[in-house]
């Protein structure tokens, strides 16, 4: 019908009963009033109108009021309908007098039935409102829940909850301040935008809720309300709190998480250090036990080794003492390379004169392998660390001859290519299957010769980690002769190398 | 005899040294200290210094500098340390030859031997240097290869000539920049590698597996064969 005109709004209406304001109750009483005034004027106007469909028209502009401002209009519209039928339409008319016994009735009746009408339809109204209110929380409670469980950074995921929340009470904004492993966290909803100085909030509608779980706090959540939805209902505030414990909870996780995972990496090293600790006493005391078990041979004055025998036990001395120093030299390039000491000592060399000196100091260890070099005259000076990249080919040759047969051959190449110089030495031995070429290059990797003599597992990882440090590539491959191949790249100007090494950085 | 002067502050690394060059001819004096080696170097005037450069006292390399005021013995520098730049402080500071620990007591002695032989050449060296087929004749600048004439320009054949009448001796760049370019040299590092390459490629010499000019890379070159034995001579 025609009264009344606002169309029902049953949630803002529900929620607007709790908020205060003088705005708010003049409505109540306006809309409470123009009801019955309006039903009056329609029964007036209306040709042969009794005081029956008169008290219809005013139980419609009572339900009206009711559903459009809540109970108290219905019932200023009910109290305002009693007198309006009364004065108009029982005669003694334009009087509140009552005539006859009928319309007594009639009027006591109508009391009764707009009371009733007025408490159904608010209550209908509040179920409706409360409802819909039950209805947002659920869905807004859900969409915390799937934020909370989606994976991904802790910012994500918290700023996903502060999101939802604002979104949910239609807050300005909001903002998260926390602290997680000792690491802070501010995620603000929305985000700042750059170039602003810092929004200005109304500090009259913030509320702050504390981040808090049942083992700790975490820091606070601070929300600003929009003008129309100030104060807070204790709906709201439920809701937020919420919203406020899932955020703490997912900060809980966090840091448990970051806890396991650095307890993780505490024994992951610890585990390291023990293998380290392991590996290197056995191959300090290996070579020392056969020192001494020779030596001590010699000392013994009875004469019982022969010329041959003798020069035997003084070969093994020597070569295991070579090998305790070159043990020990890996070990500190390793300590070097750990503490991030590696920095290449650049000059201008020539590789080949790099090749020749290794090979000029190694040749008491190669004099039963062939080694061909095939060099390609063009190639040019490369800044490079002399030292180093000495240790790098004396490793890798020392490998291309522990798992080569005597007799065998190793080819040493370099060529230029593109600003680059690649050095590649080639053995004969047995090979490296193509599984293990990555994990050669990994520390305390040792590949099984078949009489326990391998390495130490160092001389491949150190070789890679200088070729790296002078921003270059290392790495295996089959020998066209069915043996090993080391490659490596080293580049030829010093600045290229430091861009690569900046770039790989970042 | 020779007399040489043994410093290291390791009394272990002494007695070997004792033992093996007291073995192989030569008499021996020995110092644990810089200062005690400074002392013994001025009072007995030895042949020769073996001397480590992780003193207690005082660093080798001002034990190096020290020496050099008064003294032109040679100087063979023992270390545990290998990067060039301290082989080449050493070296520039006055030292012979650097060898590093632990080391080969044969590759020792014949440093001390070549060492030895260069302070032991009579005053007028011989006019002509042979070196299997290479001959370089000093008086006339002329080098020939198996007979062959080998040209030179005149500053590949200065640099020939720094080299090979310091057989074993390892000349840093900065030593053979100054004494074939000039005293304003020193840093030009490059031109060596240029010059060594042409010289190289003359001499028919593989800088991967040389028989004259070995590079000790970052820090100099050392001329490879001991000259020939003189027939006039012996």
């Amino acid at each position: 019908m025609d009264e009344p005109t606002t169309t029902a709004q049953p949630a803002p209406a529900g929620l607007g009963a709790h908020r205060g304001g003088a705005l708010h109750w003049l409505r109540i009483v306006v809309l409470g009033l123009a009801a019955p005034g309006a039903a009056t004027l329609i029964a007036l106007v209306l040709p042969h109108a009794g005081i029956a469909s008169a008290a219809c028209l005013y139980l419609l502009a009572i339900a009206g009021a009711a559903v459009a401002a809540g109970p108290v209009a219905g019932m200023i519209a009910a109290i305002g309908g009693f007198l309006g039928l009364n004065y108009f339409f029982t005669p003694p008319e334009h009087t509140l007098k009552v005539r006859s016994a009928d319309d007594a009735i009639a009027l006591g009746v109508y009391l009764v039935v707009a009371a009733l009408v007025g408490a159904l339809v608010t209550r209908v109204t509040a179920e409706r409102a409360r409802a819909a209110r039950r209805e947002q929380e659920a869905r807004s409670m859900h969409r915390v829940a799937s934020a909370f469980l989606s994976p991904g950074p802790l910012e994500r995921i918290v700023g996903d909850l502060a999101a939802t929340l604002a979104d949910v009470l239609s807050l300005e904004r909001t903002e998260i301040r926390a602290v997680v492993s000792d690491r802070p966290i501010t995620v603000r909803h929305p985000p700042p935008r750059p170039g602003e100085d810092g929004p200005h909030d109304d500090a009259s509608r913030r509320f702050d809720l504390p981040l808090t779980t049942a083992s700790g706090s975490y820091g606070t959540l601070i929300a600003y309300a929009t003008p129309s939805r100030w104060p807070p209902t204790e709906e709201e505030l439920g809701l937020a709190r919420a919203v406020a414990g899932q955020i703490a909870a997912a900060l809980e996780l966090a840091e448990l998480d970051e806890r396991v995972s650095r307890a993780r990496t505490e024994a992951d090293a610890s585990a390291a250090r023990a293998a380290l600790f392991s590996s290197v006493t056995h191959d300090l005391r290996t070579p020392l036990a056969s020192i001494k078990a020779s030596v001590t041979s010699l000392m013994d004055h009875e004469g019982r080794y022969d010329e041959v025998q003798r020069d035997e036990l003084l070969g093994t001395i020597l070569q295991e003492a070579d090998r305790l120093n070159r043990l020990v030299g890996n070990i500190l390039d390793l300590a070097r390379m750990r503490a991030g000491a590696l920095t290449p000592d650049r000059v201008q060399v020539d590789v080949e004169d790099v090749i020749g000196s290794v090979l000029a100091r190694m040749r008491p260890s190669l004099k039963d392998r062939n080694v061909r070099t095939l060099l390609r005259p063009d190639l040019p000076a490369v800044a490079l660390d002399p030292t180093q990249i000495d240790q790098v080919l004396t490793n890798v040759i020392e490998n291309a001859v522990r798992f080569s047969p005597a007799g065998g051959t190793i080819v040493i190449s370099a060529s230029r290519w593109e600003s680059f110089v690649e050095i590649r030495i080639a053995d004969d031995g047995p090979g490296i299957p193509a599984e293990e070429r990555e994990q050669v290059f990994q520390e305390f990797y040792r590949r099984d010769r078949g009489d326990g003599r391998g390495g130490t597992g160092l001389g491949l990882a150190i070789a890679k980690a200088i070729v790296q440090a002078h921003g270059g590539r290392i790495w295996a491959e089959g020998s066209p002769a069915g043996g090993a191949l080391i490659a490596l790249r080293l580049p030829v100007a010093a600045e290229t190398a430091d861009a690569e090494t900046s770039t790989a950085r970042r | 005899m020779s007399t040489i002067l043994v410093v290291d502050d390791e009394p272990q690394i002494r007695r070997a040294l004792r033992t093996a060059l007291s073995a192989h001819g030569y008499a021996t004096i020995e110092a644990g200290a810089g200062e005690a080696a400074l002392d013994a170097a001025a009072s007995r005037q030895p042949d020769l210094v073996v001397l480590d450069l992780g003193l207690p006292d005082i660093d080798g390399v001002e034990v190096i500098e020290r020496l050099r005021g008064w003294s032109d013995v040679p100087v063979i520098v023992l270390s545990v340390r290998d990067d060039q730049a301290g082989k080449v402080k050493a070296l520039d500071a006055g030292a012979d030859d650097y060898l590093t620990k632990p080391f080969a007591m044969e590759e020792l002695l014949a440093r001390v031997r070549a060492a030895l032989r260069r302070t032991e050449r009579p005053g007028s060296a011989p006019a002509t240097l042979r070196f299997g087929p290479l001959a370089v004749d000093l008086a006339r600048r002329l080098v020939t290869d198996d007979g062959e004439l080998v040209h030179l320009t005149p500053t590949e054949y200065d640099l020939l000539e720094a080299l090979l009448t310091n057989p074993g001796k390892l000349l840093t760049h900065a030593w053979l920049l100054r004494r074939v370019w000039g005293p304003n040299y020193g840093d030009e590092s490059h031109y060596l590698r240029v010059y060594v390459r042409q010289l190289r490629q003359k001499l028919r010499d593989d800088a991967s597996s040389p028989v004259y000019i070995l590079t000790e890379p970052g820090v100099g070159y050392r001329w490879l064969p001991d000259p020939d034995p003189d027939p006039l001579r012996t």
